[in-house]
């Protein structure tokens, strides 16, 4: 079995299920209740609180005041600025998405499928990039590569005697960079786990047959990774069209607007009419992100699931030979640029006290560590950030492994519907579901939870449950039915079974899931910029006010410990589960 | 299944690093645009000031606030009871909406500056926008010495730097006033310019690093830095008036605010005004309003110097056109392409 782009298993793997059907049959009035009484409740949550909201702002954007209008429609949409700011959404956005995946294919392929050195210390680190908020790159960068005094800017003029700066960050290209090395993660992951449980006995055909390593690559692998990679590409565009915190830091500068950054702006001109516009601007993002979704779903995605057996064998490790080092070398390269130097460039700046010096013992300081662990209104956020990080995450992975069931055991009717809904939910650009939950939930239509974390909680759900639904999909469709069966025939209960037999092997994932739902969840910015109220202040967004009003060595230092965070929670599961667990 | 629970176990305990607290005082949430550090300091001295009160500070932008506010307002409760936000026109947009409460402070006298005559709000500290720059790196006679060189001056193109309208008050304040004097020129000046729109941090940063050589930026966070990191930045008072943003303090009705603790709130109100209270403020770098100021900020100057020479504000001007100003800085400016 295989998971299609978007978390579900399109096809079913036939023989193998008989018999655990039949072993259901017993029971089956039961079981069916209870498959339809699951379904029917996530469906039910996700009309709620993702299909509800949608529908009705797209309804506010032609229905004002005065019954059915096309005037905001029209003046959103005659607006130069605007129409500026959707081009540059699309350029970015579209050029991280290919970038990202023409980063994450290769880099995914060495990791998992070749012998490459450190390719498990390489993994966590790649990993460990979607673990830290995207906008602290944005940070880093703008210290390194501003036009007139970045760091490497200076360092690349000296190095090849320019007389002026060769780069410059507050551009288009600058904005690329970016949103391209904080998302590309995202592809490697989805790509990663489709390659890891990819038939090898295709590639060893390939091999056998006496294509080179290469040719096999781009005849077997590339095509038959084509649905993941489709996948992994849509979510670097979506993530990358939707992120307001790196285009606020970088954009802002080079006066280059997306339309998240004209969204919020419209929401602080205050007046009556800004959220009316901001709604009116958003629809178009979401019909943006929803066509990339229609489209990669159903022309893009159609083909090639039967080429990808259920058995999972452990894939082979392709012998690099003596490109071994040279490969391992660029990799290192790489790490080198998009990782290592700009979280050292954060975690530098948080002991520095005047940022126009370099940092030496006169000008080392500790204090705002110190503000990061005494701050009453900082550890108040990372309260409320745990809380509802953890909630979400526990929330959205009880879904999760529900889903899998539901998906790779059962042949329960409309299991699909809440596959799909939560695929679209994740496809949603963040900023048009905050407001969409903003303009629903604040007691218009009988609930009230705006200003509590449950709204933020509700938020984080519809925006991240698919990074964990389809890693323990993965998982769950990797396990052999007969596994269970065995336990079925010895006479266990259902439930029994579940627990003993397919709960520990689905274990890593399911804990790996959690952390990615977690994580993005725990420093979430752009949703949490218009949702937070006075008790549920994020960390994300105190992070980014730090960054932008007050200082920006405090917010080094709390991004550095985010960083650190990360860093001890892996090492804690490794060490706790002796390598079993990590992220 | 033992790795599974320990697993759950560590799930776990991040989760409970939570849990709320129990405290039965008397609560006052007030919405502020003070930076953190002087929230911080402010929690601390109100705290043994007022020992029977909970008090609680929440930090946005003036502009941030506003669109909290208009959200708050669907809602018919504010998240708030008192506010101290940048823009004092603010103050009366909120009590024309008839959302303040009314309270004749007997501090009242002593204010050097306007007040509600009916005691809606009051103005509890002066803000300042200047111009810095950074000695270290530029002399100060190359430098422009007013708002309006600021902005014409061409050597200065792309090497200046301005705080958001759109989402900080007194930013607000400074392009009205400018727009009064210069006309809607100077928003076009600042765009042929390339002026990098931006907060405060952000700003000085790029003051220190060289990368910006002048800044329009307020008083405070440069007074700051002097004397908290022992930065070389300085100021420059504009020579066509520093703009003065007189900020208010202001309760919100019982029926509207957060806990209805209006009467605390007066409280509150009557200790900011005082000269202890006003001590606070200067100490958190901004200017008192009293007629005779307790102090001046560390390395600033006189108070009155300033106010004598500031450039005029028309509040009602800062009120009536606040959409049609932000609207126009970012077509003209924050947008040009």
């Amino acid at each position: 079995m295989f998971f299609t782009p978007f978390g579900a298993a399109l096809f079913e793997t036939g023989g193998n299920r008989v018999s655990v059907q039949a072993s259901f049959q017993e029971n089956k009035r039961f079981h069916l209740d209870v498959k339809a009484a699951l379904i029917t409740a996530i469906v039910a949550f996700l009309l709620v609180f993702n299909v509800f909201p949608m529908a009705y702002l797209v309804f506010r954007s032609f229905f004002g005041e005065n019954g059915f209008t096309l005037e905001t429609f029209k003046r959103i949409y005659t607006y130069p600025l605007n129409w500026n700011a959707l081009r540059n959404t699309l350029v970015t956005a579209g050029l991280s998405m290919v970038f990202g995946v023409m980063i994450a294919f290769p880099l995914a392929w060495l990791v998992g499928r070749t012998d490459m050195y450190g390719r498990k210390f390489f993994r966590t680190l790649f990993v460990m990039t979607y673990m830290v908020p995207p906008y602290v790159g944005a940070m880093a960068w703008l210290r390194l590569l501003n036009p007139r005094v970045g760091t490497l800017n200076v360092f690349l003029a000296n190095l090849f005697g320019l007389s002026e700066n060769p780069l410059n960050i507050y551009s288009i290209g600058g904005l690329v960079w970016v949103l391209t090395t904080f998302y590309y993660p995202y592809a490697f992951i989805t790509i990663s786990r489709a390659m890891e449980k990819m038939d090898p006995s295709l590639e060893e055909a390939s091999k056998i047959s006496g294509a080179s390593p290469l040719k096999t690559v781009m005849t077997v692998t590339f095509p038959v990774m084509l649905p993941s990679i489709v996948a992994a590409g849509l979510l670097v565009f979506v993530s990358a069209a939707s992120c307001y915190g790196i285009p606020s830091i970088i954009g802002a500068p080079g006066q280059i607007d997306t339309v998240t950054t004209r969204i919020i702006d419209y929401v602080y001109v205050g007046s009556a009419e800004g959220l009316t516009d901001a709604t009116t601007l958003a629809v178009s993002l979401m019909l943006i992100a929803n066509l990339v979704l229609y489209v990669s779903t159903f022309i893009c995605g159609k083909k090639q699931y039967i080429t990808v057996s259920g058995k999972s064998t452990r894939p082979n490790i392709m012998e690099l030979g003596r490109w071994r080092l040279p490969v391992t070398l660029l990799v290192t390269a790489f790490a080198l640029i998009v990782v290592v130097i700009p979280f050292a460039t954060v975690a530098m700046a948080s002991f520095t006290t005047n940022l126009g010096k370099p940092l030496s013992a006169s000008n080392f300081t500790t204090r705002y560590w110190h503000i990061l662990f005494t701050r009453k209104g900082i550890l108040d956020t990372v309260k409320n950030s745990l809380l509802s990080a953890s909630i979400a995450a526990t929330a959205g992975i009880a879904i999760s492994c529900v889903m899998a069931w539901l998906l790779t055991r059962t042949q329960a009717k409309g299991r699909r519907i809440p596959d799909f809904l939560i695929t679209v939910g994740s496809g949603t650009p963040s900023v048009v579901i905050a407001l969409a939950l903003i303009m629903t939930m604040s007691g218009r239509f009988g609930i009230n939870i705006y200003n509590t974390l449950t709204i933020m909680i509700v938020a984080y759900m519809v925006k991240y449950l698919l990074m964990g639904m389809r890693t323990v999909v993965s998982a769950m469709s990797q396990i052999h039915p007969s596994l269970e069966e065995a336990s079925l025939i010895s006479g266990a209960e259902w439930q029994r079974s579940f627990w003993d037999v397919t709960l520990p092997l689905i274990a890593p994932s399911v804990v790996a899931g959690w952390f990615l739902i977690f994580m993005p969840s725990f420093y979430e910015l752009t949703m949490s910029t218009l949702l937070y109220s006075t008790d549920t202040k994020t960390i994300g967004y105190e992070l980014f006010t730090y960054q932008t009003y007050h200082s920006q060595q405090t917010a080094s230092a709390i991004a550095t410990g985010i960083l650190g965070m990360v860093v001890i929670v892996n090492w804690i599961l490794n060490k706790l589960t002796k390598g079993e667990f990590s992220i | 299944m033992k790795k599974l629970v320990m697993v759950l176990a560590v799930a776990l305990l991040l989760a409970c690093a939570c849990v709320g607290y129990a405290a039965d005082k008397p609560k006052v949430t007030i919405y502020t645009s003070m930076y953190e550090d002087i929230i911080e300091a402010m929690t601390f001295v109100l705290q043994e000031k007022f020992p029977d009160y909970d008090i609680e500070f929440f930090y946005g932008g003036t502009g941030t606030l506003q669109a909290k506010i208009a959200a708050e307002r669907d809602t018919k409760k504010l998240g708030c009871d008192m506010l101290m936000v940048a823009d004092p026109s603010y103050a009366l947009e909120l009590k024309e909406l008839g959302l303040l409460h009314a309270y004749l402070s007997k501090e009242a006298g002593n204010l050097s500056l306007e007040y509600d005559p009916e005691g809606y709000w009051y103005p509890v500290r002066n803000l300042n926008m200047i111009l810095a720059y950074n000695p270290e790196k530029f002399k100060k006679e190359d430098l422009p010495q007013s708002f309006k060189d600021f902005a014409y001056n061409e050597a200065m193109k792309g090497l200046i730097s301005m705080p958001n309208p759109l989402t900080a008050g007194t930013a607000q304040v400074a392009v009205s006033a400018l727009k009064d004097k210069y006309g809607y020129e100077y928003f076009d000046k600042l765009a042929a310019n390339r002026v990098m729109v931006e907060s405060g941090s952000v700003a000085l940063t790029k003051l220190e690093t060289g990368e910006c050589k002048m800044v329009m930026i307020l008083e405070e966070s440069v007074l700051k830095k002097r004397e908290e990191e022992n930065s070389a930045l300085e100021v420059i008072y504009p020579a066509d008036g520093t703009i003065c943003v007189p900020s208010p303090i202001m309760t919100v009705k019982d029926e509207w605010s957060a806990h209805g603790n209006a009467k605390i709130c007066e409280e509150l109100t009557d200790w900011f005004l005082s000269p202890e209270g006003q001590g606070y403020i200067v100490k958190g770098w901004m200017h008192s309003v009293l007629k005779n100021p307790p102090a001046i900020p560390y390395d600033s100057i006189n108070t009155a110097e300033i106010v004598t020479n500031s450039m005029p504000v028309s509040w009602e001007n800062c009120l009536r056109d606040r959409s049609e100003l932000r609207t126009n800085f970012e077509e003209r400016v924050k947008n040009k392409i």
